[in-house]
């Protein structure tokens, strides 16, 4: 890529996820000028090749209206007529789109990279005044908002064949996307990738497994099945398998403390609270498997960090999960919506003899060290972006 | 008599049972007045309600309603404020929330009533003294979620509640049951009042010929009515080659949630969510309909289910809480251990291959019973001697 490439990443909050936040890093060190907008949350560190537009209150965000609205008068005269006649064709709080949309324009990025698929109508007219626009597409807005909301999937089907590239979490999401009219070769699959170096491989000592102690972290959404996991539970139970489950992120949700109460599971199953990073590594270190039961997913990035730990994963086949879990080999992948599949999955962990969780940890920390280390990742994204920019 | 009920909300049309309670206690000369959380702009129909104060938003307005409250109570309803006040004293309860008490409860600590019934177990909530400071007895109704749910998010919920209350209404045997399991050890006595529908509405004039696969739920989308059970048990039924058409009326927070499973399920031709419809709607929706289906994880009784009965469908539901009460296993209905879609497929099935004859008869049993056992007038006479017997 060109030296003082502008690319604005946008997620309409600042500091944005984990992932978003370092490929920032990561673009801005290697002489790419990266431009952010929107709301600042948190307070940023300055740093060079990084340029902030950003209001954190009202009468901020205010000012800065005024302010691009006068610098566009003065030295964008014609642009900012053009873009106002779009902003008028809209049925939506005209100041706030211009808010949105002037300092954009203003400093015109090479490449305009969206993060959330669900504002692309939004972001269309930036291709009118010759910037690139970059979708990723990743999360609930590709893997089930579009299939629950027909207005969305209509929005998809007809701009998704007009975005110039599309940055897709998985191959699954990049085969939703082509659902929607996106044209093959413009999406780039680019997987998430880990700091390997931070995340060091353990290997577990234990003689026995049991009782066996399971672990699920994540927030107590209905996406993340976690009512089939209790039944897994009650399951092996039943099966006379000795086991403890602790779900890390939802406490105090209404239907899991009901399932846990009907299926008599109080002193099997506990629900902690979400914690720091680096304590959900621990946690997920001393357990000796991380069960994702998940109705969909794109990749989830806490079976990443299991694997690159070397705690054995247990998933549903769901989204992209099996673009890393070979089943029987890195991992064990079950139906989706199948608490007795669970529950003979994690019966067969429980029985395994030490070499054999140890192969297959190795085999994991090994598929996430080829997909999924951070330099690939960062590498693959900026090779998305040159290619772009030669189109 | 005088009789106060502390709701959330004024009765909706759906919510008979409240109605058809007031009316009956009116037209027996007893007065009513009814304590409401939420202001509504419709009165519906009543004339005696006073509101509590707005106070659950953090603002200027707030305080100025909080001290003109207080000032009320202390000026036009002393004595009872101060009996609040020591009352909830005695219980531990700190100053500053013996004062957001009285300020709470200052629509109710000016009138003077013989029984104030709180219309769900979470209604009483920092109320536990006020019948007391009142001078009138406390009665608490227990419907489902009040006693099947929360007690596990908040444990102990009620200690202070079972010292204070002195009759509980339960709608069925099962939420009698749930009471002692979540703490209840007192003396007030438990009584069994179960809902009751307007049975003159909910008839049918045809007998049903059950010849086609139409299945229908009633329900607000929220997990506790297990829809998503019910889809992956119409999903085995669709693999087992048999056609069906299943309806949802209602509307709520699952709705995404119920919608990707139709489509992971592969039943987007199967199923069609109608979204919430007025009475008559419901009515003829259920007419057109074969097989009811009410597979609930947690159900206090369950209107809904009775309404089907009065209207001759085939109703198959879980045994949550009052629902194997509601419907009477193999005689009026089938009721299907809860949480086990395979259980749930198989016994449609097994529904659906009966002879018409049979269907006919148990159709016929449900609408019998429910005429006779749920009716308005049988509630209504319940009710008065729950507040006039000792």
């Amino acid at each position: 890529m060109k030296k003082n490439t502008k690319i604005a990443i946008y997620s309409g909050v600042i500091p944005s996820t984990t992932f978003i936040e370092r490929l920032i890093h990561e673009l801005s060190k290697n002489d790419v000028r990266v431009y952010l907008f929107g709301q600042k949350t948190k307070p940023v560190k300055k740093s060079k090749n990084i340029y902030y537009i950003t209001y954190s209150n009202r009468v901020h965000k205010f000012l800065l209206f005024l302010k691009y609205t006068l610098l566009l008068l003065v030295f964008k005269a014609k642009e900012k007529k053009k873009l106002d006649k779009i902003i008028r064709s809209k049925k939506k709080n005209l100041r706030h789109l211009k808010t949105k949309y002037y300092p954009v324009l203003y400093h015109h990025p090479d490449i305009f990279h969206l993060q959330w698929a669900k504002s692309v109508e939004d972001w269309m007219w930036v291709q009118n005044f010759g910037i690139k626009l970059v979708v990723s597409l990743r999360g609930a807005h590709i893997n089930y908002s579009p299939i629950t909301d027909k207005n969305l999937a209509n929005s998809y089907t007809s701009l998704f064949p007009e975005v110039d590239h599309f940055h897709a979490v998985s191959k699954a999401i990049k085969n939703e996307a082509i659902k929607y009219n996106a044209p093959e070769k413009k999406i780039k699959v680019v997987y998430s990738g880990l700091d390997l170096n931070a995340i060091k491989f353990h290997e577990k000592l234990f003689a026995s497994k049991t009782p066996l102690h399971i672990i699920s972290v994540g927030r107590a959404h209905w996406i993340k099945g976690y009512t089939y996991a209790l039944k897994s539970i009650h399951q092996l139970k039943k099966m006379n398998v000795s086991c403890h489950y602790t779900i890390i992120g939802a406490t105090n949700n209404e239907e899991l403390l009901y399932q846990r109460w009907l299926l008599g599971l109080e002193n099997d199953v506990q629900f902690i609270d979400k914690m720091p990073f680096k304590n959900v590594l621990q946690a997920i270190k001393k357990a000796d498997v991380l069960l994702l039961p998940s109705l969909k997913e794109g990749i989830a990035n806490v079976v990443l960090e299991a694997m690159a730990l070397g705690t054995l994963v247990v998933s549903t086949d769901c989204g992209g999960m099996h673009e890393v879990i070979v089943d029987s080999k890195n991992g064990f992948l079950v139906p989706t919506r199948n608490p007795n599949a669970i529950a003979n999955s994690l019966k067969e962990v429980a029985n395994l003899p030490l070499e054999r969780y140890l192969n297959m940890t190795k085999e994991a920390r090994k598929t996430v060290t080829e997909q999924h280390n951070i330099s690939k990742t960062m590498q693959d994204m900026q090779d998305l972006y040159a290619e772009v920019l030669k189109e | 008599m005088k009789i106060g009920l502390v709701l959330p909300a004024l009765p909706a049309y759906s919510e008979t049972f409240f109605t058809n309670k007031i009316k009956g206690l009116e037209a027996q000369g007893h007065s009513v007045v009814l304590f409401i959380n939420k202001k509504d702009n419709d009165n519906g129909g009543f004339s005696n309600i006073k509101y509590a104060p707005n106070i659950s938003k953090n603002n200027l307005q707030t305080i100025i309603i909080s001290l003109f409250r207080l000032l009320g109570a202390i000026f036009f309803s002393f004595n009872a404020s101060r009996k609040l006040f020591t009352l909830d004293k005695k219980d531990n309860i700190s100053f500053k929330q013996r004062i957001k008490n009285i300020i709470g409860s200052s629509h109710i600590l000016s009138e003077s009533v013989d029984w104030l019934h709180f219309g769900f177990g979470t209604m009483v909530f920092n109320k536990e003294n006020v019948a007391g400071a009142i001078g009138a007895k406390m009665a608490v109704s227990f419907r489902g979620f009040d006693i099947g749910v929360y007690p596990l998010k908040k444990p102990n919920c009620y200690s202070i509640l079972w010292k204070k209350v002195d009759k509980i209404h339960v709608i069925s045997d099962d939420i009698k049951k749930l009471l002692f399991l979540h703490g209840y050890c007192g003396n007030a006595k438990v009584v069994k009042i179960t809902p009751a529908i307007n049975t003159a509405f909910f008839t049918r004039e045809q007998t049903p010929t059950f010849s086609n696969n139409n299945f229908i739920t009633v329900a607000r989308l929220h997990w506790k009515k297990g829809l998503v059970a019910t889809l992956e048990a119409l999903a085995l039924i669709k693999k087992e080659g048999i056609s069906f058409h299943y309806t949802i009326i209602g509307e709520g927070v699952a709705l995404e949630r119920l919608k990707f499973a139709v489509y992971q399920l592969d039943l987007e031709n199967e199923v069609t969510f109608m979204g919430k419809l007025p009475h008559q709607k419901i009515k003829e929706n259920l007419l057109a309909s074969d097989i009811y289906l009410q597979y609930s994880l947690q159900e206090g009784f369950c209107n809904a289910v009775l309404e089907a009965q009065a209207l001759g469908l085939l109703c198959v539901v879980s045994d949550a809480e009052g629902l194997s009460e509601n419907v009477l296993h193999n005689q009026t209905g089938w009721v299907v251990p809860r949480n086990n879609p395979k259980e749930l497929a198989s016994k449609i099935i097994e529904v659906i291959k009966l002879p018409k004859e049979l269907k006919q008869q148990i159709s016929q049993n449900a609408q019998d019973r429910v005429n006779k056992v749920f009716n308005l007038t049988k509630q209504q006479q319940a009710f008065l001697r729950f507040y006039e017997e000792e």
